[in-house]
């Protein structure tokens, strides 16, 4: 099976500072990788780098064999990549409707100035959808700021779905939330995705062994490990890294 | 997607009484007034255009002075120079200035927040340098006067020296525009803009061309400045360097924060408030900024989403 | 001359803090200026107290009104505009409208080349040299200068360090003011002193500061002697308002390809 995204050889500079390391990773269509490592490690600019936020300093980025490398952001979400963000990054004045209405909306062509927007059928159709997906349909008209924090980290997965990506990028969804939370929030994410080959960056293991099919150790801007749950529990390196965990 | 405020008979209600009101006016009204409501009706447009561009996109630009004097000039150098009739000359107020902003636009929105400020304000800048300088094309800060002979247009005689003549067409056009702009900020674009203003940096994860966006926003408004400083020019018989002053946004500051900004409402209660407020007070005051200030740190400290802001709160 | 000294207080007024009302407070140093070598005869005191006022000034500011919304910059932008308005207006009304004159306090003049230079405006250059030199030091190498360069840094390490960030804001800001205030006392003989002061210097000022780079003292010092020299060069060889339209095209240049200022990072 052709991978669905590759990383080769990627590597990040900030000024001085190297974030990412020659990193390499392939992963298969379907998958559910885990990308875990202590603060520091790389993990988010790696997302950074495969949503195009940032431009990579060295090695190459493939997604479904195109080279996405050095994209601006807009065109890789129309790749079908989508991505959730550690820092909830939301439409924060606009409604849950709102919020999920003007991202479905964002995989038009053209957007027409002389017409109402309510009257987009195929828009509102989608949106009912992904707000049933998303449990969130009886609070659609709350705004977007005053839900409560585990509601606005689901509503950012909601948010990614919507654009109906082949690849979901998850940044630690579960961040900041308590363990009931975050249990209650996997279960709900297990409904939600349908398929989708994800990427997820966590720091909760418990999330860690639960969901993923494969995970990746990465450390100081490297590839420390790879391997399935039980592998990467028993290795002794990883667990160096981890003092602790 | 509508919310449960937006109820289209009430405003369709509203509007038209209001209307109605506006086009009855001049015969009850003298003529001084009517001259001193053409202008509000103008920056009416003026304020609405700049609510675009910040209020609903959010970007702050105190730029819109240039396009609204370029609008100006685009009706004062046509028809006192080159012997252009006002109909083609106004729609020069209305492509003129949309290039420029094009131009403009083009090189701002690559940058955001405070940046973005500073460079439409230097380009505003360089507009009032140029413009109080070149004198022989813009006659400086005195201006250059504009003559308006009546024309024909098919069976009607329009002669724009007459006040209300003038009146009714500034009325026309801001009505129109004011329409077209509801249009559009409900509209799949209007959408658009107001994600960027919310977050631009999700609105560009979830694929949209933000830059492309802000640009489009800018050049809109930066036509309906133009066109607001085209009727000005007509107005007022003349127009003057003094129009590309970066002062001159901030009049559209003031009014539209005071009224309440990411509506259209707002800028036009805004405006009709605040000028009223200063036609009044020019004569105790010595000039208006005084309470136009403390009026603007009130309403930023205490209601930010200006008066219609307030007003929502208490009824809804 | 003035300018460059100015460049240094925006960057005070800058910190995060957006201060339309800075030319304000760079004119009202030169009204208060005026009104205090109208009661003393004397331009020195004034050089000294002007700033002092307007400091206090400053606090008010800060400490009424700004506090709440410092963190919003686009309210603060809108709210210290408001302030400007307001403050020119009041002096509009107090002082009046027509410019009035401060003498020069150094007469001298001397022979620079072909031309008979005023030696007062060497003096200014010096003060403002002395005065950068001292901001200079103090803030490297005073620990109250080294704690507001740290909230600049990295405002939640400094609370975390128990630095009185606050506190540290509001003085800052009434540094700012101060300097600006002193600028205008400094340049007040030479131009004239006049509510609407503060106008044009405010526009300069800030674009010095973007393109020095925000938060970076010397990064505004280099940028107004550059942009200063654009102009003065530029005005030899066209006319002035077209040198002008330079250096604003080369600030527009700056902004494009280095957003942090020529110096910043």
């Amino acid at each position: 099976m052709e991978p669905i995204l590759t990383l080769n050889n990627v590597s990040k500079f900030f000024g001085g500072l190297l974030a990412v390391r020659g990193a390499n990773l392939t992963v298969q269509p379907g998958e559910l990788r885990a990308l875990i490592g202590p603060n520091g490690a790389g993990k988010t600019t790696l997302l950074n780098l495969i949503t195009g936020i940032y431009p990579v300093s060295g090695g190459q980025i493939f997604f479904k064999n195109q080279e996405i490398s050095n994209l601006s952001p807009n065109v890789i979400s129309h790749k079908g990549i989508a991505r959730t963000m550690q820092i909830t990054s939301l439409f924060s004045g606009l409604t849950v409707y709102e919020n999920i209405w003007v991202t479905v909306q964002s995989r038009k062509k053209f957007f027409n100035p002389f017409m109402k927007a309510a009257s987009l059928k195929d828009v509102e159709e989608k949106t009912e959808r992904f707000l049933e997906l998303t449990g969130l349909k009886d609070k659609g008209q709350l705004i977007a700021s005053e839900l409560s924090y585990g509601d606005q980290r689901l509503l950012e997965i909601g948010v990614a779905l919507s654009t109906e990506p082949e690849l979901l990028l998850l940044d630690e969804p579960t961040a900041g939330l308590s363990t009931h939370e975050s249990m209650s929030l996997v279960k709900k994410m297990r409904t939600m995705l349908t398929g989708q080959t994800i990427v997820l960056v966590e720091h909760d293991m418990n999330v860690v062994m639960e969901l993923a099919d494969k995970i990746s150790v990465l450390h100081y801007g490297e590839v420390l490990a790879e391997g399935n749950p039980e592998e990467i529990r028993k290795n002794e390196e990883v667990k160096k890294v981890y003092l602790g965990h | 997607m509508s919310s449960p405020h937006q109820k289209p008979t009430g405003f369709l209600i509203g509007f038209s009484v209001i209307l109605v009101v506006l086009v009855l006016i001049p015969f009850f009204v003298d003529l001084f007034y009517m001259t001193f409501l053409t202008e509000v009706l103008v920056w009416v447009l003026f304020a609405v255009s700049f609510d675009l561009i910040f209020g609903y996109t959010g970007l702050l630009s105190f730029g819109q002075a240039l396009f609204f004097g370029i609008g100006a000039y685009s009706m004062a150098i046509p028809i006192s120079k080159l012997g252009i009739g006002p109909i083609p000359s106004f729609f020069l107020a209305i492509l003129v200035p949309m290039a420029f902003a094009g131009f403009v636009g083009y090189f701002s929105v690559r940058l955001s927040g405070i940046h973005f400020v500073i460079i439409t304000l230097i380009f505003a800048l360089i507009g009032s340098t140029l413009g109080e300088t070149w004198t022989s094309l813009t006659g400086g800060a005195d201006g250059l006067t504009i003559p308006f002979t009546p024309l024909s247009v098919g069976p009607l005689t329009i002669d724009l020296t007459n006040i209300n003549t003038n009146y009714y067409l500034v009325l026309i056009v801001v009505t129109v525009c004011y329409l077209l702009l509801r249009r559009l900020v409900h509209s799949p674009l209007g959408k658009v803009f107001i994600a960027i203003r919310e977050n631009e940096d999700r609105a560009r994860l979830i694929g949209y061309n933000v830059k492309r966006y802000k640009l489009l926003a800018f050049v809109i408004a930066g036509a309906l400045s133009g066109v607001a400083g085209g009727l000005y020019g007509i107005t007022l018989k003349y127009a003057s360097a003094n129009f590309l002053h970066w002062g001159v946004s901030g009049h559209a500051v003031v009014y539209t924060i005071v009224g309440g900004m990411g509506t259209l409402l707002g800028p036009v209660i805004g405006t009709g408030i605040i000028m009223i407020l200063e036609h009044y007070l020019v004569n105790f005051l010595q000039g208006t900024d005084l309470v136009i200030g403390i009026v603007l740190v009130f309403m930023v400290l205490v209601a930010p989403k200006g008066l219609v802001g307030l007003l929502k709160r208490n009824s809804g | 001359m003035a300018l460059i000294a100015l460049g240094l207080n925006m960057i005070f007024g800058l910190l995060h803090i957006i201060n339309m009302a800075h030319g304000v407070l760079y004119m009202l140093g030169a009204v208060v200026a005026w009104y205090l070598i109208d009661l003393t005869g004397n331009f020195w005191i004034a050089l000294i107290l002007a700033p002092m006022v307007v400091g206090v000034v400053g606090m008010i500011m800060e400490r009424g009104l700004l506090r709440s919304i410092e963190d919003k910059p686009i309210t603060t932008i809108i709210c210290t505009f408001g302030i400007m308005l307001a403050v020119q207006h009041l002096v509009f009304m107090t002082f009046g409208g027509t410019p009035r004159r401060i003498n020069v306090p150094i007469e001298a003049r001397f022979q620079l080349f072909d031309l008979q230079y005023p030696l007062m405006r060497v003096v200014i250059a010096l003060i403002s040299i002395g005065v950068m030199l001292g901001l200079w030091f103090f803030l490297n190498k005073t620990k109250y200068g080294l704690w507001m360069r740290a909230v600049v840094q990295d405002r939640e390490m400094a609370i975390a360090l128990g630095i009185p960030v606050n506190q540290v804001y509001m003085w800052t800001f009434v540094l700012g003011a101060a300097l600006a205030a002193f600028s205008g006392v400094l340049a007040a003989p030479i131009v004239y002193v006049d509510f609407m002061m503060g106008r044009e210097i405010l526009i300069m000022a800030f674009i010095i500061v973007i393109v020095g780079g925000m938060g970076n003292l010397e990064g505004s010092v280099l940028a107004a002697i550059i942009i200063s020299l654009i102009q003065g060069v530029g005005s030899i060889f066209v006319p002035p308002a077209i040198a002008t339209v330079f250096s604003l095209a080369f600030m527009i240049i700056v902004l494009l390809f280095r957003p942090q200022g020529l110096f910043g990072e």
